[in-house]
C-alpha cells in the first residue's frame, strides 16, 4: 500500500488551524511487521500485520488534543482533525498553565535506513530455515539438565512516517528493524530457571548474520546449566562487585535514562510510569567522576535509531550524567517550553494511535580505560554479576534491584566459583557513587521500553562497559 | 446489516478459497481519554480504530494476522500466502463448533460522550473535587465486533466501558485508586479521588520511617491484589503451561495450590465489567468458572489448540494462540477494612504497586515494588508510613498465606491491571519484604 500524499496531511493542519488551533501537527505512520513464533524447533505460527493511519495533534487555548484514525480518506482525515481540535477544547477546560510548543531545530528532510538485503524480498522460508537451523544445533540436555522449553520469536518491522507541523517541519522517514527474542526454560533435579534474551537493530536481513544467535542462545543455555547445576548460594554482605555490560545497560536505562525524562520530572507521567528523583533531588552530583551516561538516537544501525523525532526536531546525543554530575534532561517541545530550552529531539510515538512523548533511544555508559582483568585484579572478595534474570525499580527511579542468574565469586583478583540468585538492591546514588572504574569495552542490548497511556513500547538500545562497584551490599 | 458485517463478509469471501478454515474478527473501536497531570488536563485523546484480526488454516498449517489500515480487505491475500511456507503445526486442531451467542451491553451515555468528544460533565466533576495535585486518566470506550468463521460462527457484540485511575499528592505523600465499569457513573471517579485522597492524607499526617527487610504480615489493597491475582490467572492459562512460563506447570486440576480461603473466578458473562463476552475468538460460548476454588486449581483456561495438546476440552477462552481470562473476580470474605486492619495488628498495608517481575516463572519467584501510601501498623494502629518497599517472594507461597479477605469488592483496572478485576482487600500472614541496603 502506498503512503499518502503529504498534501492530505497539510489539509488536516489547515483545517485544525482554521478551527482555532494555535499549533497543529499531522503524522502518517505505518508499521508493517512479520513475526515468526517457534517453540521447541517447531514453527507455531507466522503473523503478518500492518498498521497504518493518521495521528493529529492540536493546541487550543493551551489545551492539547490528540486523535487518530485508521482510515485516511479525505473524510476520515477531516474527522480526525476536527476530533483533535475538539479534544484540545476539552483539555482547555481543565488547564491552568497550558501547553506550548517550545523551540527546536525543525527539519525539512527525508531519510531512510538502508537494507543491504531487503526484508520484503527475502522469502519467508529462508527466515524459517534460519531459525530451524539454530535450534538443531543447540545442546538441550546433559547430565540430567534439560532445556524443557525453547521459544524463539523473530520480528521484522518496516516503519514509515510522514510528519508535518503547522510551524514548518516536514519529515519523511523509513526505518526497517529486525529483532529476535527468546525464552529458555530449564530444569535440573527439582530446580527450574528461565532466561530471556533479545537482540535487535535497524537495517535489513543482513543483520541476522551479525546477531550471532546460535552462540548467544548456546551461551545462555550454558548460563542456565551453570546456575542450576554448578552454582551455589552467593556470599552475602558488603563487598566489591563487577557488573557486566548487560547489567550496566539495563541499569543506565532504568536509573539514568528514565529519571532524566523531563515529562517524568514534571509529573506528566505521575500516575503511570511514575516520576523522577530529579524532581526533588537537591544535589548536583549523583555518581562518581567515572560515570558518564548518554542517550543518542543517531547511532547508525541502532535499534532506537532516528534522525528527527516525531515533532520534527533534529536528534542529537544527550549527556544525562556527566562525570557523575546530573546534566541534560530528555525533552520534547512541550517540556522544552516549560524549561525555557530548545528541545533535544526526544519525542517518539509508537504508532499512529500514539501521541509523541519523551522517550529514550540508545542509552549507554561511556567506556573508560580498564580491561576486565584490571577491574578484578585487586578485588579480594567480591562478585561478578554476568547475566540477570529479574529486575525492577521504583516509580521515582531511586530504589532498584537486579538479580543475577549467572554470577561468580571473585577471590584475590580471580574469577572463582559460580553462584546464582545474587541480588543487588541499591539506591541510584549508592549505585553510581560506588563505581570507581569503568571498562574500555562497550556492548549494546536491545529492548522495548514501555511508557505512556495507552502504553507505548518503542525500540531502544541500552549498553555499557564492565564497571566496578566498591563496597555495595549483596543480599 | 451493519457496515462492519458487510466488510467482514467481503473479507471472508476473499479468504474462503485459499484456506480450509478461517475466522474473521473485525472491530471498530472508539475511545476518548482525558489524562490528568499536576492537577490539570495534560491531554485529551480520541481514537477511531478499525482492526481486522484473521485466523487461517490449511492442511494443518496455522497463521494469524492483524491489520489496521485503510483497506484491510486488500491485505488478506498476503496473510493467506504465508500458509504455503509453513509445516503442519503440532498444535493444530480443527475449529470447534460455534456455540457462542451475542452478548452486548451498551450504555448510551458513554456512546454519546465518545461520539461527541465532550467529556465536560466528567471534567467538571473532577474539578469540583478540588483534590489539588491529581494525575491519572478517565477513559470512555465503545467497541463493536463481528466474528465470522468457516465453522459457521456468525456473531456480534457491542460493549461500552468507563474506567480510569487517579493519583492524589499531598506533599511527599500520595494515594492512588482506580475503577472500571460498563456503565457511566460520574461518581466513580469522585470515589476514586476520595479514596486516593484519604490514603495520601493518612500518610501525610504520619511520621516517615523505613522498615527493615524481613517477613511481615501484609494487607494488600484491591489495587495490589488485582495485580498479583492477574499473574495467578495468567499462570492458569494452558498456554502459559505449554510455553513453559507457568508456576502451575506439573499441577493438575484438583490439586491444592493456594490458600483454601482463596477463590478466583473467570467471569466472561458478567456484563458489569468491560471484558464480558458471549463467545471467544473461536466462536465458542463462554461461561463463568472458578479458576481457583478454595485454594484448589479448578480450571486451566483452554482454546481448542491447548485442549488438544493437553487432552482436555476448550473452556471458551480463545485467544487463537494463547488462552486468556476475561473479567476476573475474587470472592469476598466477611471482614470490614477496619476488621482487617485490626487483624493485621503489626504489619504493613500496601495500597499500590507496580513493576511486578518474575526471576523464575516456573517457580513463581518474583518481586514487585510498592508505590503511593504504605502504612505500617503497630498494635492495630497506624504508626508510620514507609515508602517503596518490595514484596520479594514466591507467588504460590505468598497466596498460600491468605488469612482473611475483605467483604467489600472493588472493580479495578489500570496500568498494572489489564483485566477488569473485582476484588477485596487480602490479608496475608507472611510476605518477604526487601528494600535497598
Amino acid at each position: 500500500m502506498s503512503n499518502p500524499d503529504p498534501s492530505l496531511l497539510q489539509k488536516a493542519i489547515d483545517l485544525m488551524q482554521s478551527s482555532g488551533a494555535e499549533y497543529a501537527e499531522a503524522r502518517y505512520h505505518s508499521l508493517k511487521r512479520t513475526t515468526i513464533l517457534m517453540i521447541n524447533g517447531v514453527v507455531m505460527g507466522v503473523e503478518v500485520s500492518a498498521q497504518s493511519g493518521i495521528a493529529t495533534r492540536a493546541i487550543v487555548n493551551g489545551g492539547l488534543g490528540f486523535s487518530s484514525a485508521t482510515r485516511i480518506t479525505s473524510e476520515d482525515v477531516r474527522d480526525a482533525a476536527l476530533r483533535a481540535v475538539s479534544a484540545a477544547k476539552t483539555s482547555s477546560r481543565g488547564v491552568r498553565h497550558g501547553v506550548q510548543m517550545g523551540p527546536g531545530r525543525l527539519g525539512n528532510a527525508r531519510y531512510s535506513v538502508l537494507e543491504r538485503r531487503k526484508l520484503e524480498d527475502t522469502p519467508l522460508d529462508s527466515k524459517i530455515s534460519y531459525l530451524s537451523e539454530i535450534y538443531k544445533v543447540l545442546e538441550l540436555e546433559k547430565n540430567g539438565f534439560k532445556v524443557s522449553n525453547t521459544t524463539v520469536i523473530y520480528s521484522e518491522t518496516i516503519e514509515e512516517k510522514i510528519l508535518l507541523t503547522s510551524d514548518g517541519a516536514f519529515i519523511e522517514s523509513r526505518v526497517p528493524r529486525v529483532a529476535v527474542m527468546y525464552n529458555l526454560a530449564a530444569t535440573y533435579e527439582d530446580k527450574r530457571a528461565n532466561r530471556f534474551g533479545e537482540v535487535g537493530a535497524s537495517g535489513g536481513y543482513e543483520l541476522l548474520d551479525s546477531f550471532n544467535l546460535q552462540k548467544r542462545i548456546s551461551d545462555d543455555i550454558e548460563s542456565l546449566y551453570t546456575a542450576l547445576v554448578k552454582a551455589r548460594s552467593p556470599p552475602r554482605g558488603r563487598m566489591d562487585v563487577v557488573l557486566s555490560p548487560e547489567i550496566v545497560g539495563l541499569m543506565v536505562h532504568e536509573s539514568a535514562g528514565h529519571p532524566s525524562e523531563a515529562d517524568r520530572v514534571l509529573g506528566r507521567e505521575a500516575a503511570q510510569a511514575g516520576m523522577s528523583f530529579r524532581t526533588t533531588y537537591k544535589e548536583d552530583r549523583i555518581g562518581s567522576d567515572a560515570v558518564t551516561v548518554v542517550d543518542d538516537p543517531t547511532i547508525p544501525g541502532s535499534f532506537g535509531f532516528y534522525l528527527y523525532d516525531d515533532e520534527g526536531v533534529a536528534a542529537r546525543e544527550r549527556i544525562l550524567y556527566n562525570h557523575g554530575m546530573l546534566a541534560e534532561l530528555l525533552h520534547n517541545r512541550e517540556t522544552a517550553a516549560v524549561y525555557g530550552v530548545e528541545s533535544n529531539g526526544a519525542a517518539r510515538a509508537m504508532d499512529y494511535k500514539s501521541e509523541p512523548i519523551v522517550r529514550m533511544a540508545n542509552t549507554y555508559m561511556k567506556p573508560g580505560t580498564y580491561s576486565f582483568e584490571e577491574l578484578i585484579e585487586d578485588i579480594k572478595q567480591g562478585i561478578y554479576m554476568k547475566k540477570y534474570m529479574e529486575w525492577n525499580i521504583d516509580d521515582i527511579r531511586w530504589g532498584q534491584r537486579y538479580v543475577a542468574l549467572e554470577a561468580y565469586v571473585i577471590e584475590n583478583g580471580e574469577i572463582k566459583d559460580p553462584v546464582t540468585n545474587v541480588a543487588l538492591e541499591v539506591t541510584t546514588k549508592q549505585l553510581y557513587s560506588s563505581i570507581d572504574a569503568v571498562g574500555k569495552d562497550l556492548v549494546f542490548y536491545a529492548g522495548l521500553c514501555g511508557k505512556g497511556e495507552p502504553p507505548q513500547g518503542v525500540p531502544v538500545w541500552m549498553g555499557g562497559p564492565h564497571v566496578r562497584l566498591r563496597g555495595v551490599t549483596i543480599q | 446489516m451493519s457496515d462492519l458485517r458487510v466488510l467482514a463478509e467481503q473479507i471472508a469471501n476473499r479468504v474462503k478459497s485459499k484456506t480450509d478454515e478461517y475466522i474473521v474478527k473485525l472491530s471498530l473501536v472508539k475511545d476518548l481519554m482525558v489524562k490528568y497531570a499536576r492537577g490539570e488536563i495534560s491531554v485529551t485523546q480520541s481514537w477511531k480504530t478499525l482492526r481486522l484480526e484473521l485466523y487461517v488454516a490449511k492442511n494443518g498449517r496455522i497463521a494469524v494476522s492483524s491489520f489496521e489500515s485503510e483497506n484491510p480487505e486488500n491485505l488478506v491475500e498476503k496473510a493467506c500466502s504465508v500458509l504455503d511456507f509453513l509445516k503442519p503445526s503440532p498444535f493444530y486442531a480443527p475449529l470447534p463448533e460455534p456455540s457462542g451467542e451475542p452478548l452486548s451491553y451498551v450504555d448510551r451515555n458513554i456512546v454519546d460522550i465518545v461520539e461527541s468528544g465532550d467529556a465536560s460533565k466528567q471534567v467538571e466533576e473532577i474539578n469540583a473535587a478540588e483534590a489539588g495535585d491529581v494525575a491519572g486518566k478517565v477513559e470512555f470506550g465503545h467497541t463493536a465486533t463481528t466474528l465470522l468463521g468457516s465453522n459457521g460462527a456468525d456473531l456480534y457484540y457491542e460493549a461500552t466501558s468507563f474506567n480510569g485511575y487517579l493519583r492524589v499528592f499531598r506533599g511527599e505523600s500520595s494515594g492512588q485508586w482506580s475503577w472500571t465499569s460498563t456503565s457511566y457513573d460520574p461518581s466513580l471517579a469522585r470515589r476514586a479521588i476520595d479514596t486516593a485522597s484519604h490514603l495520601a492524607d493518612t500518610c501525610s499526617k504520619l511520621p516517615k520511617k523505613q522498615v527493615k527487610p524481613g517477613k511481615y504480615r501484609v494487607l494488600l489493597s484491591p489495587m495490589v491484589a488485582a495485580n498479583l491475582v492477574e499473574h495467578i490467572v495468567s499462570a492458569a492459562s494452558a498456554g502459559s503451561i505449554v510455553f513453559g512460563i507457568s508456576f502451575f506447570a506439573g499441577k493438575k486440576p484438583g490439586e491444592k495450590v493456594l490458600s483454601e480461603k482463596l477463590t478466583i473466578l473467570d467471569k466472561p458473562r458478567d456484563t458489569s465489567l468491560p471484558f464480558f463476552r458471549g463467545f471467544d475468538d473461536e466462536g465458542v460460548a463462554t461461561h463463568d468458572k472458578p479458576v481457583i476454588e478454595n485454594g484448589i486449581l479448578k480450571t486451566l483456561l483452554h482454546n481448542s489448540k491447548t485442549a488438544k495438546v493437553m487432552n482436555a476440552k476448550t473452556t471458551g477462552n480463545a485467544g487463537w494462540i494463547m488462552p486468556h481470562p476475561f473479567n476476573i473476580e475474587v470472592l469476598p470474605g466477611d471482614n470490614s477494612l477496619d476488621e482487617l486492619v485490626e487483624q493485621l495488628r503489626d504489619g504493613i498495608y500496601i495500597t499500590n504497586n507496580w513493576y511486578t517481575r518474575f526471576q523464575n516463572h516456573v517457580e513463581g519467584v518474583f518481586s514487585t515494588v510498592s508505590r503511593d501510601a504504605v502504612i505500617v501498623y503497630e498494635g492495630g494502629k497506624p504508626a508510620y508510613c514507609t515508602e517503596r518497599i518490595r514484596i520479594a517472594d514466591k507467588m504460590p507461597r505468598l497466596f498460600s498465606s491468605v488469612e482473611a479477605l475483605g467483604k467489600e469488592l472493588w472493580q479495578i483496572e489500570w496500568w498494572e491491571v489489564s483485566h477488569p478485576t473485582r476484588i477485596p482487600h487480602i490479608l496475608l500472614s507472611e510476605a518477604n519484604i526487601s528494600l535497598p541496603r
